[in-house]
């Protein structure tokens, strides 16, 4: 049983069409949704994440299909999400905002819920913190506690949508760190618009713009696409899809090579960028 | 610090330890008891082979547990000890509704609506359209997307949608309700004037909630507010406070109790709207 398997899903707001026509798959360990920002990652993973219906096509989760009522509320039981925005009663503190997050996921015995608020709070590095206010805490702590009640009852699958925006370098290490243990042995789906995070994390990569699938595999394979189209050199080529100088003060061009060009082993980054187009190169600067 | 001494002389009958585990010795026994265990190992020893580990066990992280676990809020407190249970209590104290700027901003308008039913007699009549749409705005304010900000969260969370609908409407009611009244005895005209709305707004709660079914809090609320508002006000405002009278008082009462057995009946087919598309 594949843990996530979306087939031909569709999703307009008014006249945007967010997705169209969409297929993906996630199984065990970390897949990422890599696309720039608009492209229909969140839209995609609110879906998984059951909190919204298709205009068209299936999803099955776990092995349940969403647009039933008691198969949903199976779903969620067995389900971890992190939103894009994650809202906190700003007054509660970390204990007791996990503590009410826990609740509603039917944690019902006042004593193991707190056992179980107690251990992902361990896992998330929050333990010394849970009697301060939410509003006390920086943005990185606030999104520890983000993956903290998403991680509560042990879910087999956990959805996080741009877990590391916002985040600094060194939180953003951190954060890593706790997603990819996270990810052992249970179906992890993430999305991000950063290559680095899912070059980092993620054993399956699906790449989507404009609403579409472009790409779906492994990181390396996406890598393999680019080969022989990324050289560098002294001037910004003008077949060059993509360009930018370098700290060596040398241009990495990224598109059709000239005859003679010095190739260099590409990266993930590269291989997004001719995906994509070099229209999006300034999202990512 | 337990200081150990011989107590050769003297220990506790078996009989007694049998009776003081299973809780069946009067009060001064027992502190007499207890008072001797305190300092005799060979009483304790004897004692440790009558008592249920599991259950020392429990009652141990219990107490381990409510020790460090944070102390709830004042106002869960208060719930807890009017015999709400305690996670009913953290829900409602995070319901949108119950915060300072939205039930100060209903605060203000009935207030403001009482006052001009001071001057003028239309006003005074204004105000019976107006009571009923403080504790439906408030059930609509509970879940709207903007002012709960853990709304996505639990809408990926399995807990009953129906359930949390109730309990959020309960609390709104408690507050929203005696504020409105409040206002309402400030009024000029005779004291019923405060407490004709009620069984209105009951009603007018009770057929957003079942409304809930099939639109989301927020609309399901506009469209009965926007049908109250549009059928009472050019009636109301030629003096006809039929709406209010004795018969339609009945038909209130109905409506209000026939949105909770609808809704009751349904708890199990009946998904709650709570979020778009979900």
């Amino acid at each position: 049983m594949t843990a996530v398997r979306v087939v031909g899903v569709t999703k307009a707001f008014g006249r945007t069409r967010a997705l169209e026509s969409v297929d993906f798959e996630a199984d065990r360990g970390v897949t990422g949704l890599l696309g720039p920002n608009g492209a229909g990652k969140t839209t995609l993973l609110r879906m998984i994440a059951t909190v919204l219906a298709p205009d068209e096509g299936r999803l099955w989760l776990l092995g349940h299909d969403p647009a039933r009522a008691r198969e949903r509320t199976e779903i969620r039981h067995r389900l971890g999400y992190l939103p894009q925005e994650a809202g906190f009663h700003r007054g509660f503190t970390v204990f007791e905002f996990v503590d009410y997050v826990a609740i509603l996921k039917s944690m019902t015995d006042r004593r193991s819920r707190h056992d179980e608020v107690r251990r992902v709070l361990a896992l998330t590095g929050l333990k010394s913190v849970s009697g301060k206010r939410i509003r006390a805490l920086s943005g990185g702590m606030r999104r520890r506690v983000g993956l903290a009640q998403a991680l509560l009852g042990d879910p087999e699958l956990l959805v996080l949508d741009e877990p590391t925006a916002g985040l600094d370098p060194e939180q953003r290490l951190r954060f890593r760190e706790m997603v990819s243990q996270a990810g052992e042995g249970r179906t992890v789906v993430l999305s991000s618009h950063q290559t680095e995070d899912v070059a980092a994390l993620c054993t399956r990569i699906a790449v989507i713009h404009q609403g579409r699938t472009r790409f779906v595999g492994t990181p390396a394979e996406l890598i393999q696409q680019a080969d022989g189209r990324v050289w560098t050199d002294t001037l910004r080529a003008a077949t060059a899809l993509a360009a930018w100088r370098t700290g060596d003060g040398t241009y990495r061009n990224v598109g059709q090579p000239p005859d003679g060009a010095e190739l260099v082993t590409p990266t993930l980054e590269d291989a997004y960028l001719l995906l994509v187009g070099g229209a999006e190169l300034e999202v990512l600067a | 610090m337990t200081t150990e001494v011989d107590m050769s002389a003297w220990h506790l009958e078996p009989e007694l330890i049998r009776r003081y585990v299973a809780g069946a010795v009067g009060p001064e026994l027992a502190a007499s008891a207890e008072a001797h265990l305190m300092a005799c190992a060979a009483c304790r020893a004897a004692l440790a082979s009558h008592v249920d580990s599991g259950r020392a066990a429990t009652i141990w992280a219990d107490v381990v547990d409510r020790v460090d676990a944070p102390r709830p809020s004042l106002v869960e407190r208060a719930l807890v000890r009017l015999g709400v249970s305690e996670a009913t209590a953290r829900l409602v104290a995070a319901t949108p509704t119950l915060r300072g700027p939205w039930l100060a901003a209903i605060t203000g308008v009935l207030a403001f609506a009482a006052v001009a039913a001071q001057s003028d007699e239309r006003w005074l009549r204004m105000f019976l359209v107006a009571a009923p749409l403080a504790p439906l705005a408030g059930v609509a304010v509970a879940f709207t997307s903007g002012l709960d900000p853990t709304r996505e969260i639990g809408l990926a969370t399995p807990y009953p949608g129906l359930r949390l609908l109730l309990i959020r409407t309960t609390a709104v009611l408690a507050v929203t309700v005696p504020v409105a009244l409040a206002a309402g005895l400030a009024l000029p005209g005779p004291a019923w004037l405060a407490a004709v709305w009620l069984l209105p707004a009951a009603g007018l709660t009770s057929a957003a909630l079942a409304l809930t079914g099939r639109l989301r809090p927020v609309l399901a609320v506009g469209v009965i507010a926007v049908g109250w508002v549009a059928v009472t006000t050019p009636t109301i405002l030629e003096g006809k406070t039929g709406a209010f009278g004795g018969g339609a008082q009945l038909g209130w009462l109905g409506l209000a109790v026939g949105g909770v057995l609808w809704l009751t009946a349904g708890r199990h087919t009946v998904m709650m709207r709570l979020g778009r598309n979900s």
